[in-house]
């Protein structure tokens, strides 16, 4: 009946979700040689600056597979690019990526034509022009939202393409692919000698090819 | 909620510019149509230009048909934002009609979401 609710034994941080002035990150051993101005060092996030940037496309459905949109997020003038990775060797670019509601879905590829998402049995890979295999490693807009983005990538100077395939969904004429940007901008300062504590507090950044196996 | 006035013609009537990261919700739309003969066939239609995409580099603009209602002469009518859910124009939103009314005055509240 009556109850003295005892002080809480915890309390619940919870941490800024992109990178902050002061943080460390390291690169791991497993980046190619073409990265050796970033290949297993450790570097000191010394400013940030977020930078938001909103990207809409109107895509028409059709038959299964036969209409998408690639978005191709390195730099160049191509049509397809969106000329967000940086020019800068001592940039990373940590980019928050949600999607307004829609009837659409996206598929990743890194390099371009390289799935993010394959299983491991033969043919199980992201296909769409398979009505079952659309929805392989398929993001919707709710694994992602807007408001509350949950696709991180990172992007270093000279990274290969980042591909993100856009496709309408059957049952509707058209849909806008509203896809909401916030890109950290963080100036690294490397740590020649790194301590082991910096070590084993930097956020580790590896290579793409991690994902496959 | 911005709204915006009317009058019934032909040539398809802006309401709402078309807005790079939101679409255009309807959320109330009055016919008035109270005043003189003639019936009027009011539609809202959405106007928008596609993006590129694989194959296609320059697709034709669109213009689709989004709500249509017809207000008999001497009648007023209103829908509400739940009888306008669903209707969502992904660029600009227009309104057009099946005759030309300067009495016939159509008036849509909407929002860019």
């Amino acid at each position: 009946m009556l109850e003295l609710v005892p002080r809480a034994q915890f309390s619940l941080v919870i941490p800024p979700k992109l990178l902050q002035e002061g943080y460390l990150v390291s690169f791991a051993s497993d980046w190619p040689s073409t990265h050796n101005a970033i290949r297993e060092k450790t570097f000191r996030i010394d400013a940030v600056n977020q930078v938001p940037y909103d990207r809409s496309y109107i895509l028409p459905t059709g038959a299964v597979g036969t209409l998408y949109r690639d978005v191709d997020f390195s730099n160049g003038s191509g049509a397809f690019q969106e000329s967000i990775y940086p020019e800068n060797q001592n940039t990373l670019f940590e980019v928050l990526l949600g999607f307004k509601p829609g009837n659409f879905l996206s598929h990743w590829y890194l390099p371009a034509g390289k799935s993010i998402h394959n299983l491991e049995y033969a043919q199980m890979y992201p296909d769409l022009t398979n009505a079952d295999r659309m929805y392989l490693g398929a993001r919707q807009p709710k694994d992602s939202p807007y408001e509350d983005p949950r696709i991180k990538l990172y992007f270093v100077k000279d990274l290969a393409p980042l591909i993100m395939r856009l496709y309408v969904l059957a049952g509707v004429d058209f849909e806008k692919i509203v896809v909401g940007l916030t890109i950290n901008k963080c100036l690294m300062r490397e740590i020649a000698q790194p301590t082991d504590d910096q070590k084993l507090k930097a956020k580790v950044i590896r290579y793409f090819n991690y994902l496959r196996w | 909620m911005p709204s915006l006035v009317v009058t019934a013609h032909t040539t398809a009537q802006a309401i709402a510019a078309e807005r790079g990261n939101a679409v255009v919700k309807a959320k109330s739309l009055t016919i008035d149509n109270q005043v003189g003969a003639g019936d009027c066939a009011i539609t809202i239609q959405d106007s928008f230009t596609p993006a590129p995409y694989v194959g296609v580099d320059a697709p034709g603009a669109q213009v689709i048909d989004r709500f249509r209602a017809l207000v008999e002469a001497g009648d007023i009518i209103t829908w509400g934002e739940e009888d306008l859910r669903g209707v969502k124009c992904l660029g600009a939103m227009l309104v057009d009609s099946d005759l030309i009314k300067a009495t016939c005055y159509i008036t849509v509240g909407y929002e860019h979401e």
